[in-house]
This record gives structure tokens, sequence and C-alpha cells, in this order.
């Protein structure tokens, strides 16, 4: 088992990397680095561009692998570390083909190059991958750094009272055990933006965002009943204007990871981003996780 | 506030009354102006009526309909002003329905919900075949397509006017309008304020092209029906200056309220009555006053096309109308859900009407429900039965707000109020006067079903409500869950 990670030198950052060092030393795994490099013709054209091609993704991949060994030079870690350099017209299906290849428990991605430091950027890869990933998907905010060392502090799992919430908790009850950190369990909620003309006044979503507010709290005092979580896990409702305010309104570690589970609408053991996981992520402070639908943690 | 401290309260009273607490939450800055609270005003009573009102309410008075214009506007803001005193003085999420279970007891806030269903569900479902109907014009007109009659139309109607087996433009309207609510969509303020200048814009040019084939013979026989055809169709006319409270209930957010609300109210008041006239006596100048009855489909782009002989103007006004009235479709729909919304978080009705979707944050079968029943009365009922029945039901939550000004005067005189209504009593009685006017010149039919419906409503209290009540329980010592006793503890 190996934690991979999808990296290139011109896109993203290191981020990526601090983030798949961190898991690989935490988890007891090795570490993969994988560049896409563009795919050659087969044959051979006479005016060898094919052959300038080639040279150029070999060039490519050299870069990529002497700046990852740059920035991958932690001595507080001893992980094992493979890079390859993968050749592939689609880097989404390179990436996936390399992660069955040397079965990866984890596929850690970065931040694509614009948007806010310290936001999760999803870019065109990522993308697709949110929504096809047969294994779990680590995303890390542009502008990332971490020390391997460390490992993390927290595991949050996102939760709303919506069907196979629960198993996506006990994901990340398992998880959290297997990184041997407490799990917390949050809900996150916004208020409705207000309707003008205000026929029936402008407070008229504060008694909406009530209503979730104590159904969101009886659903996590069931989760406590039904034994998905014990009576230390910490549980915790956030609320906001919009989904920026909702999740910085509640205290984040330093090291702490969110997770999400995958949408039901989506099919099983893959990846499949929902409407509010998605919006989850573009506004989360820390490090992100995508658990596909029915992913079983190992202990 | 403890509950046992209120004595008119007792656990089975059928006039137990919910306590009236602080706003929950911080206070609210306030932030509004007169300017702005004006455009709240236009922008939610221009396009509820006017744009379809005329072929109904013409044929009842006359060229007389420009003194019911303005007595129902005079009996809107009369009640505006008095909404807006109860809207500072009761601090809930508003809607006559709360002030009313504040101030008057629970039974008559049923009857008061009861009334409020007409106002905000069947107004929709009016506004909706409204829409349809410009909606086809502009359909016809910029493509060529004209759909078959049996889905422009409810499948009866009053004579000589066109029937079909169902309104299909309406439904499609309601129903997108419910997915926009499941998704939490709102109208902005900006967009309020584009959405004014449209409709104002169309109506403004209605009445300049329908000046220009004005006529004065046509108000010869001023008024074919007298005093009693007046105040008729000031009933009918009531509906168009739905949603002037829409001032009112931003009392909390105003900038000194004391003189920023009668002025925006009465600011409003004037735009909307200005507008209106305009519009009913160009109109009326430009083709005889008994040729108004049947043109309900689309009915002022009817009118400029028979005066300036094609069909440009007309749609033009048509495409403006489409986009405001979805928006006053939107708007008004909403408002139900939400009053539906907070009657299932008192225990009046069940829990289904309060829950909240997990995946969208918004009350997914409280909207859905609304936008079947509005969608069954927009695609069966024709235009002319709807309206009557909005109206009677706003004049009487009007007057129940009217009352409540007076009742809550006597009764918590010290209670901290925003704005309090000048002249006090004249005007609450004033307003009064003027509702119960108009309220009892409608159509005896009118009276009949919304007798019919109100009496549903309180016997549907009595088998249900009064039991599940929160309010109820709490007062009963029940051991409602803490949240519930948290809202009604407030």
């Amino acid at each position: 088992m190996s934690v991979l990670v999808g990296y290139a030198p011109h896109k993203g950052g290191r981020g990526s990397l601090d983030l798949g060092l961190q898991f690989a030393h935490i988890l007891g795994q090795s570490l993969t680095v994988v560049t896409v490099v563009p795919r050659q013709w087969s044959t051979p054209s006479l005016a060898k561009v094919d052959a300038e091609y080639a040279e150029f993704a070999r060039r490519l991949a050299e870069q990529s692998e002497a700046r990852a060994r740059e920035y991958l030079l932690d001595p507080s870690v001893d992980v094992e570390i493979d890079y390859r350099a993968v050749p592939g017209r689609s880097v989404t299906s390179a990436l996936l083909d390399a992660a069955e290849d040397c079965g990866a428990s984890l596929l850690v991605l970065g931040s694509s190059t614009d948007g806010a430091v310290g936001r999760i950027v999803v870019g065109s890869t990522t993308d697709k991958l949110l929504h096809v990933s047969p294994v779990p998907l680590a995303l890390s905010p542009r502008g990332y750094r971490s020390t391997a060392a460390d490992g993390f502090s927290r595991i949050t799992c996102a939760f709303s009272d919506a069907d196979e919430s629960e198993k996506v908790v006990a994901q990340a009850v398992q998880l959290g055990r297997r990184l041997r950190v407490p799990t917390r369990v949050a809900s996150f909620g916004i208020r409705g933006a207000t309707m003008y003309p205000p026929e029936v006044g402008l407070s008229a979503e504060d008694s909406v965002l009530d209503s979730w507010l104590e159904q969101a709290s009886e659903a996590q005092s069931r989760l406590r009943l039904d034994g998905v979580i014990d009576e230390n896990t910490e549980t915790v409702i956030a609320t906001g204007t919009g989904w920026g305010e909702s999740l910085t309104s509640i205290d984040w570690l330093p090291g702490e990871v969110l997770t999400l589970g995958s949408s039901t609408v989506g099919p099983l053991a893959r990846v499949f981003l929902g409407s509010r996981a998605t919006k989850l992520i573009r506004h989360s402070p820390v490090p992100v996780l995508v658990v596909p639908r029915g992913y079983e943690i190992e202990a | 506030m403890s509950v046992e401290s209120r004595s008119p309260a007792e656990a089975g009273g059928l006039f137990r009354r919910k306590p009236i607490g602080d706003r929950h939450g911080p206070q609210l800055e306030r932030s509004i102006g007169t300017f702005q609270l004006m455009m709240f005003g236009v922008g939610a009573t221009v396009g509820t009526g006017i744009f379809f009102v005329l072929s109904s309410a013409v044929p009842e008075a006359g060229p007389a309909v420009i003194i019911s214009f303005m007595l129902a506007g005079v009996a809107a803001g009369l009640a505006a002003i008095c909404y807006a005193e109860m809207a500072s003085a009761v601090p809930v999420s508003g809607s006559t329905y709360s002030y009313a279970y504040a101030t008057l007891g629970e039974i008559i806030a049923m009857g008061v919900a009861a009334c409020l269903l007409l106002e905000y569900g069947v107004s929709t479902a009016a506004v909706a075949v409204g829409w349809s109907g410009y909606v086809n014009v502009a359909l016809v007109n910029i493509t060529g397509i004209q759909l078959p009659q049996a889905i422009l139309a409810a499948p009866f109607g009053v004579p000589g006017q066109a029937t079909g087996i169902i309104n299909l433009p309406a439904v499609v309207l309601v129903f997108l309008c419910m997915i926009l609510l499941i998704r939490g969509a709102s109208e902005s303020a900006k967009v309020n304020a584009v959405m004014v200048v449209i409709k104002l814009t169309v109506l403004v040019m209605f009445s300049i092209i329908a000046f220009t084939a004005f006529d004065a013979d046509h108000f010869a026989d001023f008024a074919p029906f007298g005093a009693a055809g007046v105040a008729t169709a000031a009933g009918t006319i009531f509906f168009s200056f739905i949603g002037l409270d829409a001032v009112s209930t931003a009392g909390d957010e105003v900038k000194d309220p004391q003189k920023t609300m009668p002025r925006a109210l009465i600011g409003a008041l004037f735009i909307v009555i200005a507008v209106y006239l305009l519009v009913a006596i160009s109109a009326i100048g430009a083709q005889p006053w008994q040729d108004f009855e049947g043109q309900s489909e689309a009915g002022l782009s009817q009118i400029l096309e028979i005066i300036t002989g094609n069909n440009i103007w007309g749609t033009i006004l048509a495409l403006g109308a489409v986009i405001s009235i979805f928006s006053v479709t939107l708007v008004t729909m909403y408002g139900q859900t939400r009053i539906l919304f907070a009657m299932g978080r008192d225990g009046m009705l069940p829990k289904v009407f309060s829950s909240v979707s997990a995946q969208t944050q918004t009350p997914v079968n409280n909207t859905i429900i609304v936008a079947i029943v509005v969608a069954l009365l927009a695609a069966f009922v024709p235009l002319d039965y709807l309206i009557d029945v909005v109206s009677i039901g706003t004049l009487t939550a009007f007057i129940v707000v009217s009352l409540g000004v007076i009742i809550l005067r006597y009764r918590q005189p010290d209670l901290p109020r925003g704005f309090k209504v000048p002249f006090f009593p004249v005007t609450p009685i004033l307003s009064i006067i003027a509702c119960g006017y108009i309220l009892i010149s409608l159509h005896w039919y009118t009276w009949l079903v919304f007798a019919c419906w109100v009496t549903v409503f309180i016997v549907f209290y009595l088998l249900y409500g009064r039991k599940h009540s929160v309010l109820g329980r709490m007062l009963a010592g029940e051991d409602v869950d803490a949240d519930d006793a948290t809202k009604v503890d407030e």
C-alpha cells in the first residue's frame, strides 16, 4: 500500500507533497509521487518531431522529480519515496491507472494556482477525480505547508442528516483511530438570503435556520444514541450567512483534516461529490479528505 | 419571560396568546432608509394586480373605477400604517398570523392564517394565471407559435371568456418558482429595484401610448352602477394593493422608524396610486368601458394593439410583464411557504411544514405542498374567481391587524413600540371602516367561499392544532422538547 501524490511542477505547488508525506508517515506507508507526462506517438515521423516530443516529456519528468525531491527533504520522518513519470493523454485516467498499479490507499492532489491562498481551488483534473475516484481523495489548500513528523491533530467529519450520513461518520471515526487522532462531528448550516421585497419580514429565514439547528442537534444526538460516536466525541454546529462564514465560525487546529462523504447520487465505491460537499471544499480552511461511498477503512 | 405570568393564557383556552418576547439574536443594525423602504413597497405592490385587474374591475364600476382605485389605495394605506405599529411591537418573524397569535389569541390567529392562505397562496395562483396570458401574447407575437387553447385556460370561466382544459403556462411558472425556492434562490434588494424599474417603465409606456387615443366621451357615463359598483370594484382592485404591507414588516431595520415609516408608506402609496390611476384613466380614455369585459388575457397588451394597430408595443409590454410577474410569483409563493413554516413551528400544522431538508437547508416538503396546491388552483380556476377571494382574505387580515393595534394599546400600553400609529385611535378605526366598507360590498358567492374556507380551517384547528399547539402543551405543563420550549420562552 502506498500514498500516491499527483504532482506537476508548474501546476499547483508543494502543498500536495507536504500533505502526502504527512499521510504516508502516519499511515506507515510508502509515498509515490506521480507526474503525468504526454504520451508519444508510436509511429516515428520523418522530421523527428516525435523524438523532440519524447525528449520534452523526459525532461518534464526529470524536472518534476528534481523539484519534488527538493521539497521532500524532510529529515524528521523516514518514508520510502518512489518517483514515477506516467505517460498519458488524460491526466485523470493516468492517475487512476497509476493508483491501481501501486495499490494506492489514498490519492493526494493540490490546489490549482488561480485562487486564494489558504483555500482549496479545484482544478479540472481534481474536479474529474472528485466524481470517479475509487480511492479516497485528499486535497491540500493553496500554499499548504506542514511538518510530516507532527502528524495530524484532529479529524472533523462534515455531517448532515441525510441518508447514509451515519456511515460517513463511522468512516471518519475509523479514520480517526487509524490516524490516532480524535474525531469531531460538525454540521454546517447557512442562513438563507433574505427575500426582497420582504413580504413576511426580513427575518423569515432566521426561523428556517432555527429549525435546521434543532434538526441538526437532534441528528447529532442520535449519532450518540446509535453508538456511532462515543461520549467523548466532540460535536459542533456551525452557522453563517454563507458557506465561508459557516466554516470559519468554528475553530480549526493546525494539522486538522476535514472529511466528507460522497453523494448518494453517485455509484457505490466511488468518490462522487454532492453540491453541498463542493461548497464545503471550496471554503474549507484545512485539507479535505473525500471518501468513496461504502469505502472500508481498515483498522 | 415565563409562561406562567400571563394570566389570559390558560392551558385549554382558545384565546391563549403567544408571549411577546425579545427578538432573538443580536439587535439588527438599522440600515434601511426612506427610499429603500419605499422601493420595498412599490416592488411588492405593483405587479400583483394592475397588469390584469382592469378586465375584472372596469365592468363592475364603469369609469368610476378611478374612485375605486383611490378607495382601495387609501384602505390599504391605512391598514399598512397599523401593520407597521404591530410589526414594531410584536417582534416575531412578520406575518399577520404571528401578530394575531401574540395579541388576539390562538383561534383568531388560525382564522387569520386562513385569510393569509388566500392573500398569499391564492394570489400566487392568480398572478400565475395573469402571467400565462402575457406569456402567450409574447410567444404568439414574437415566434408566431400559437399554443392550443386547451392548454391555455381553465375549463370554466365567466360568460364570454375563452375556456380550455388546463392553464399549463401558469402551472409551469409555479413549478419553476418551486424549484428556485427549493434550491434556496432568493431575490436580492438589487433585483427588486430592477424589477420596480421594469414594471414602472412598461406601465408608463402604456399610459403614454394610451393617452394618444384619449377620448373624454368615454367618461361621460361616469358611474353606471353607482356607489355600490365603485365599492365592489374596489374589492376586486384591492388585490392589486397587496404587498404594501411589505414596508411595515421591515420596521426593525429601519432608521428612525417614527419618521421613516410613514414617509415611506405614504411615498410608496402615492407612487402606486399614481401609476394605477395613470393606467386606469388612460385605458378608459382609449376604449369604452364596456370593451374591457373579456380582456382577461394580457389585457393591457390587447389595448395597445387596438390603439396602435400593430403588436410591437403590446409585445414590449407583455415582455416587461412576463419578467416582473415572474418575480412577483416567486416572492408571493415564498411568503406563503414561510407563513406555513411558522405555523408548523407553533405546532398548528403537522411537522412536515416546518421540517428543513438536510440537503438544501430549505423547507422542501412545505414548498412542494404549496406548489402543488397553487398549481391546481392556477390550472383549473379562472382569474376572476381567484381575485375576489384574495381580496376578501387580505381585507379581513388587515382588519384584524387594525383591531390588534387598538387591543394591544389598551392591554399592553407600556410595550416598547418602534413605531406608533399617528392619530390613534382614529387611524386604526378609519382603517377598519375603509376595509370593512369594501369587504361588505363583495359578491355573496365570494363571502360563501370565504366562510366555508375559514370554517374548514377553524375545524381543523379544533381537531388538530388545539392539541398539538406547542404553546398549549407548554401551558399544560407538558414536557415539550427543549428546543420548542426555548422558542416559546424567548
